[in-house]
């Protein structure tokens, strides 16, 4: 038998060659994008520039409709947190508090939600917000962000709240505090942590979205997913441009998740490893 | 006037309602015009109006070589990224088990691909898969592995690109996997392992009928989850191949929405997706029957 000290290198070892080729893609997008338009495409590829260069992202400023849909991915996935945090945040203390069979039947279908594939409510909510006259708006897109993120946020939350001593309530209603004052009072501060990381996770899901923000909006309201995935079909395929784009725009999502790691993680197993 | 007494049940409905009515408005009559839609011959340009048809967009659907070869390749795809993420998953998991607290960095690392949007993962393969530019073929050249950097066509060569676009999905979720199933390894209370290695088993028998019973539920919902997300896939393989080549990587997300959106074929494509919801509950029950109930029955 091999000792503890070399099979525990062994391991340290295996590891980190995983490690390796996960960080890999990543680490070498960023390199890319340091490197100048000519050099990006060089054969054969360089794990690291030669020269440093800025060229990439200086070239974004060429192209405005790109630069907007930034500013349109912000305001959507602003709006589409707050539409969710306000009707996400009763439900879930709903749920997590009075076990009632609504409440039950409630996540029942929250959970269903899951098995929905966007493509097909995409046509009806097409119908749905030209109806309302909200194509092309940003609420529209916001609100079919959201129909993703209630059921998620609600998850979320309810286990969130689960966790908060029910004999805080309880002590604030004997004081006389009405059942909204207990919520508004007592656990939306308690519960203010929570509905945090909530946020974050609704913001980062409406960022990333995709299917719908390219049936729902046009030329006003382009999302920045869609402005870099039409980037290449309109001026050929300028990988440099394209590299620096993909960097600045998984920025915002890695600085959010790095901020808030612990928590992301535990966020994201939550509702996996309590079922 | 009557007073209305605020009851706990009234409570409930009152603070369950603004989220209920969303959901009412934005999720579930969306699926209702779905359901209409799949009876009905509509135009994309018209999609009030329609002629009732009856079962005919099913019957087309059903009938269509198409229609089942995406669902064939749905089913493969998700069967790719699936098993290549658990196993992956499983194997990182069970290596910082191992290694315990001196994981922590490490798997901090790991994590990253979790916050990397999918837009930017499909882009960035694409990217590295590009047969004479593409690192990945670079790499394979100088390991000796291939001839020359242009022998393999990740996403040009029909038979490979299923594989090809999945690499994406793969990459990305492999550490979700990974970190649900090592803290499913983390609640497993040492005394069982011990117990087990009094009695004489050993790795192989205590990883057999030790770990894998008692993290059963844990694996259930893992599968389900990613098995849902695998198979309703569409940005990472849209913004690849857009389904290429000649359809090669068009799975049933994609069929549906170049039937809708390209063809204004919205009866028949919502058909398909009706088809397509329908199966994918009916394969997340059979799922969480066949691991979750056999596991409980043993128990």
């Amino acid at each position: 038998m091999r000792s503890p000290f070399a099979s525990r290198a062994l391991l340290m070892l295996l590891v980190a060659l995983i490690v390796l080729v996960y960080g890999f893609p990543y680490a070498f997008l960023v390199s890319t994008s340091l490197k100048s338009p000519q050099a990006a495409l060089a054969i054969p590829p360089t794990l690291l520039p030669q020269q440093l260069s800025i060229e990439n992202y200086a070239n974004i400023g060429e192209h405005p409709t790109v630069q907007r849909s930034f500013g349109n991915s912000i305001i959507i996935a602003l709006l589409s947190t707050v539409i969710t945090i306000a009707l996400a945040v009763p439900a879930a203390y709903a749920v997590a508090r009075y076990a009632t069979w609504a409440g039950k039947a409630f996540l029942f279908v929250v959970l269903i939600t899951r098995l929905i594939p966007p493509v097909a409510v995409g046509i009806p909510l097409f119908v749905i917000m030209r109806a309302l006259g909200l194509i092309d708006t940003h609420l529209g897109v916001a609100l079919a962000h959201s129909t993703i993120s209630v059921p998620l946020g609600i998850w979320l939350l309810a286990s969130f709240m689960e966790s908060i001593p029910r004999e805080l309530e309880e002590a604030a209603r004997v004081d006389g505090c009405s059942r909204f004052g207990a919520l508004l009072r007592i656990i939306i501060p308690v519960a203010s942590g929570g509905i945090a990381v909530t946020a974050i996770f609704v913001f980062l899901a409406s960022w990333n979205e995709f299917l719908f923000s390219l049936l729902l909006s046009s030329t006003g309201v382009k999302t920045a997913p869609i402005a870099i995935a039409e980037f290449k079909t309109q001026y050929s395929i300028q990988w440099g441009t394209m590299t620096s784009l993909a960097v600045l725009f998984s920025l915002p999502v890695i600085i959010f998740s790095l901020l808030m790691q612990k928590r992301i993680i535990a966020g994201l197993t939550v509702g996996a490893v309590k079922g | 006037m009557p007073v209305i007494r605020l009851t706990d049940r009234r409570f409930v409905l009152l603070l369950l309602a603004p989220a209920g009515c969303f959901l009412a408005i934005f999720v579930a009559y969306p699926l209702l015009l779905l359901l209409r839609n799949s009876f009905y011959e509509v135009s994309l340009y018209a999609l009030n109006e329609g002629v009732f048809v009856g079962w005919d967009n099913f019957v087309q659907a059903l009938g269509s070589s198409r229609v089942r070869e995406s669902a064939a390749r749905t089913l493969n795809y998700t069967i790719i990224a699936l098993s290549a993420e658990f196993v992956l998953g499983f194997g990182a998991a069970l290596l910082f088990h191992a290694l315990g607290k001196r994981s922590e960095v490490l798997r901090t690392i790991f994590a990253f691909p979790l916050m990397i949007p999918p837009i930017v993962a499909g882009l960035l393969w694409r990217f590295m898969l590009i047969d004479n530019i593409g690192i990945v073929n670079h790499i394979l050249e100088t390991l000796g592995i291939i001839g020359d950097a242009s022998d393999i066509s990740w996403l040009g060569d029909r038979d490979l690109v299923l594989f090809s676009v999945a690499l994406p999905n793969i990459w990305l979720t492999t550490s979700f996997v990974a970190l649900v199933l090592y803290t499913g390894l983390q609640n497993i209370p040492a005394e069982l392992i011990e117990a087990a290695k009094i009695d004489g088993a050993d790795n192989w028998q205590r990883f057999r009928r030790v770990t894998v019973p008692l993290l059963r539920p844990v694996i259930a919902v893992v599968l389900i989850l990613r098995g849902i997300d695998a198979a309703r896939a569409f940005d990472m393989i849209w913004i690849q191949t857009e389904g290429g080549p000649r359809f090669a990587s068009e799975i049933l997300s994609i069929h549906i929405y170049r039937a809708m959106i390209r063809y204004g074929n919205v009866g028949e494509a919502s058909a398909i997706a009706t088809l397509f919801m329908l199966g994918m509950v009916l394969a997340s029950a059979l799922a969480f029957a066949v691991i979750w109930g056999r596991g409980t029955s043993q128990a």
